[in-house]
């Protein structure tokens, strides 16, 4: 819809290793100069564009901030748009995430709160692992079927942690 | 004249006159206004001093009576004696009959799905009586500030889904009031504490009123209070405390739960003074008609654990959401009357690890908070000087799809304003008209949500299935109001609606919607329901089966095994068919064989939750 790329609106250049407090900050400035607050007392067109412009912001922030949307949309910007639900050619990646996933259900099973604590701890190393990884291929080329494993590979862990979340609501009663 | 008055945006154009604006806080119990004068935010008094007025509408046959005379009145004239009708605003008619025993009102429901109550004075909707507690503040502020007033900020609970919202926004223009924004409760608490104690970090809001529970956890930075995650209950606050010990006197007087509404108002009434004097004192003396008995704070204690319990379990849910932990929160703010209860001070204390600030008046400080805000709005703050509010909305909204499902479009806790499009594209070759429905909610079948509205966007050129290329895009306000519009990209055919509840119905928007749905209505819902009956038996099924697997052999005896499995063989050949009312009906029938089982399950989970033990370590 011709909007400017998010990076570029936070003044920022294409990158996936980025300082989260510093984005937090510039995001919390351009809010006060765009929030439809401001026009409270603007025309109709004024406050028509606020909240257009409000909006692509908030857009740019959710998708900036979070790791694995941010991966994706780098990969956006330098070539395909990624499909988001595509049968991961990775079979040492599924035959782990199918263990991950029994262990979960035998958690819920037990009902072992510590377990789902450790659980989360170390599906956050293997997050932070893929990162790394990709922050160290992303913008070369030749490795770019490398990066786009890794983004679906970031994507099935975020399913997984929603699913973690999830189980920890049924098993806070 | 007016062309002279060219001002900045958010500059005042008069520089020394300020310009009147007010918060109004339009609560389940009580409702106050505030406002900023000479730069000190103050809820405002009415002619004899007092600044809460009870949330109580009386209709006589020629006038209207609002506040404390109201309220007295409620037990000699319920049916024309409004009460919390805050738990009304944007509910159909089949909510309000979920809540119906509780109160004593006699609803009409019209052709339209609002519930109506039936006064001397005609039917009266929730908006009307709304407008009507909003008109005598807008006088009270008037009359105080001694002038028209600008605007309003009117809070809501952060929990009122879009038809409540809407509700509320009609309410203050029907008084007459220009809605400046609709502001969440918690958020404006926050802004009364936060400007008051320069707060930096982050925030819950534990905000317990007389009819809602809303928790919020925010991030303040300079002068921007930045909503991270919102949760609660829009229909759990301190009435239901009342009626835990209303429950508790009938019980003990042993009454007859077949109660007039004069006597269920007075019954009430009783239970609230009893609960008010409990904050203070160990053990009241509570006195109904002839009977009368001794209520501890330990009875009361366990009377009102589960709804105590319920809050916390939203608490918990809202930092999750947040991607925080409990021990990060650095302050916790209590509002609203029925935080003085102190088992909820103290079960709220546990939870955070800190005691809960409570310093500005818990009545007060959501109107303070409104009126600060609406200091900001009304152009009377110097650049950088006003506060950003970065809110959020709180529960998913979505679209129905294929099977019955609900697919988000924006999920909970995004921050508003916000835009989002989403592709969808033809199922049948050379179809012209596509609907769209949007719901609100957290559940996958879009049965457990809330409908919102139904569109349909027309004159698809016709095309082979698949190919058509339909964006629909959901737009949320400041306000947190939703609007969605439904494009085909090639031809450009487009259709628009600003969703509202369904009483709107002189709009001409909404008399469309509603036009086109019916059209649509009857096979749509027999489809609908069957669906909902299929999936309801296939849970039943799929539950009972993992059930007999782990148990069966333990807690059945072979014959009523056989029984089980006999009504499930049942089920499931009616399941695939299209008679919904026999699958129900079977569905029922399973349910029933499977009564005693799941009780005895249930028994050893507990005998082996006693022991300490977990089932399979008892198998062997």
């Amino acid at each position: 819809m011709g909007s400017p790329c998010h990076f570029a609106l936070f003044e920022l250049k294409p990158a996936f290793v980025l300082d989260l407090a510093q984005l937090a900050t510039r995001y919390r400035e351009l809010a006060r100069s765009v929030h439809p607050d401001r026009f409270a007392d603007g025309s109709e067109r004024e406050q028509r564009l606020a909240l257009e412009h409000s909006a692509s912001l908030n857009e740019a922030y959710q998708v900036l901030k979070n790791t694995s949307a941010r991966a994706r949309y780098l990969l956006s910007l330098s070539g395909s748009e990624l499909p988001l639900e595509v049968t991961v050619q990775d079979p040492a990646f599924l035959l782990q995430q199918m263990q991950l996933r029994e262990e979960l259900e035998d958690l819920q099973d037990s009902a072992d709160l510590a377990g789902v604590e450790a659980f989360k701890q170390r599906l956050k190393l293997a997050q932070n692992e893929l990162n790394q990884q990709f922050a160290g291929c992303w913008d070369v080329p030749a490795s770019r079927e490398q990066a786009e494993r890794l983004v679906r590979r970031m994507q099935f862990l975020d399913k997984l942690s929603y699913e973690v979340r999830q189980l920890e609501e049924r098993l806070d009663d | 004249m007016a062309l002279l008055q060219i001002a900045e945006p958010g500059q005042s154009p008069q520089p020394h006159q300020r310009r009147l604006a007010v918060g109004i806080d339009l609560g389940t119990t009580n409702s106050l206004v505030a406002a900023v004068r000479s730069g000190l935010a103050e809820a405002l008094p009415d002619a004899e001093g007092r600044l809460l007025m009870p949330s109580a509408v009386r209709y006589h046959a020629q006038q209207i009576e609002v506040g404390q005379s109201a309220k007295q009145a409620a037990a000699q004239d319920p049916l024309n004696t409004v009460l919390s009708v805050k738990r009304l605003m944007g509910r159909g008619l089949a909510d309000v009959k979920q809540l119906g025993e509780q109160l004593p009102y006699r609803f009409v429901g019209g052709e339209s799905h609002m519930p109506f109550i039936d006064t001397v004075q005609g039917p009266k909707s929730p908006v009307e009586v709304s407008a009507d507690i909003l008109k005598v503040l807008r006088q009270r502020a008037e009359a105080t500030l001694g002038g028209e007033l600008v605007g309003a900020v009117i809070t809501v609970p952060a929990y009122f889904d879009e038809a409540q919202r809407q509700a509320t926004k009609d309410a203050a223009r029907l008084a007459g009031l220009n809605v400046l924004r609709l502001l969440n409760e918690p958020t404006a608490a926050a802004v009364a504490y936060g400007l008051d104690q320069q707060a930096e970090g982050l925030v819950a809001i534990y905000d317990l009123g007389g009819g809602t529970f809303d928790i919020s956890i925010l991030r303040l930075t300079g002068g921007v209070f930045e909503v991270l995650a919102t949760g609660g209950d829009s229909a759990l606050g301190g009435d239901d405390f009342d009626h835990a010990i209303a429950g508790w006197i009938i019980a003990e007087a042993g009454l007859s739960t077949d109660i007039a509404p004069g006597q269920q108002r007075s019954l009430l009434h009783s239970a609230c003074v009893a609960k008010e004097a409990l904050s203070a004192a160990e053990s009241v003396t509570v006195k109904h008609g002839d009977w009368s008995g001794e209520l501890n704070r330990q009875q009361f204690v366990e009377l009102i654990e589960p709804m105590v319990a319920r809050s916390l379990k939203a608490c918990r849910r809202a930092v999750r959401d947040a991607g925080i932990e409990l021990l990060e929160v650095e302050a916790v703010v209590m509002v609203g009357g029925s935080t003085r209860v102190p088992r909820v001070r103290e079960a709220v204390a546990e939870l955070f690890a800190r005691q809960p600030l409570t310093d500005i008046d818990p009545d007060q400080v959501v109107a303070i908070g409104a009126a600060i805000q609406a200091d900001t709005l009304a152009g009377n703050k110097r650049d950088g000087e006003e506060l950003l509010l970065l809110d959020v909305i709180p529960l998913s909204l979505g679209l129905e799809t294929m099977g019955g499902l609900l697919e988000k479009v924006i999920p909970r806790n995004t921050t508003i304003p916000v835009a989002r499009a989403q592709d969808f594209t033809t199922y049948k070759d050379g179809q012209t008209a596509m609907m769209i429905h949007v719901l609100q909610g957290e559940r996958e079948l879009i049965s457990d949500c809330r409908s919102l509205a139904r569109f349909e966007l027309r004159g698809i050129p016709p095309m082979v299935a698949g190919s058509a290329k339909i964006r629909v895009t959901f737009q949320v306000d400041a306000d947190g109001l939703l609007s969605v519009a439904a494009r085909e990209l090639g031809s450009g055919v487009e259709a628009t609606i600003q969703v509202k509840p369904s009483y709107g119905l002189t709009d001409g928007e909404v008399a469309r919607m509603l036009q086109d749905s019916f059209k649509f209505a009857s096979d749509d819902k027999v489809a609908r329901v069957l669906r909902e009956q299929q999936v309801d038996a296939e849970r039943l099924l799929v539950a009972v089966q993992a059930a007999l697997q782990m148990d069966g052999e333990r807690l059945l005896e072979a014959c009523e095994r056989a029984e089980i499995e006999l009504q499930m063989r049942l089920l499931s050949e009616l399941m695939v068919g299209s008679d919904g009312a026999a699958i129900e009906q079977q569905t029922k029938r399973v349910t029933q064989v499977t009564d005693a089982f799941a009780a005895r399950r249930l028994d050893a989970t507990v005998k082996a939750g006693l022991a300490g033990r977990r089932l399979n370590e008892i198998e062997e």
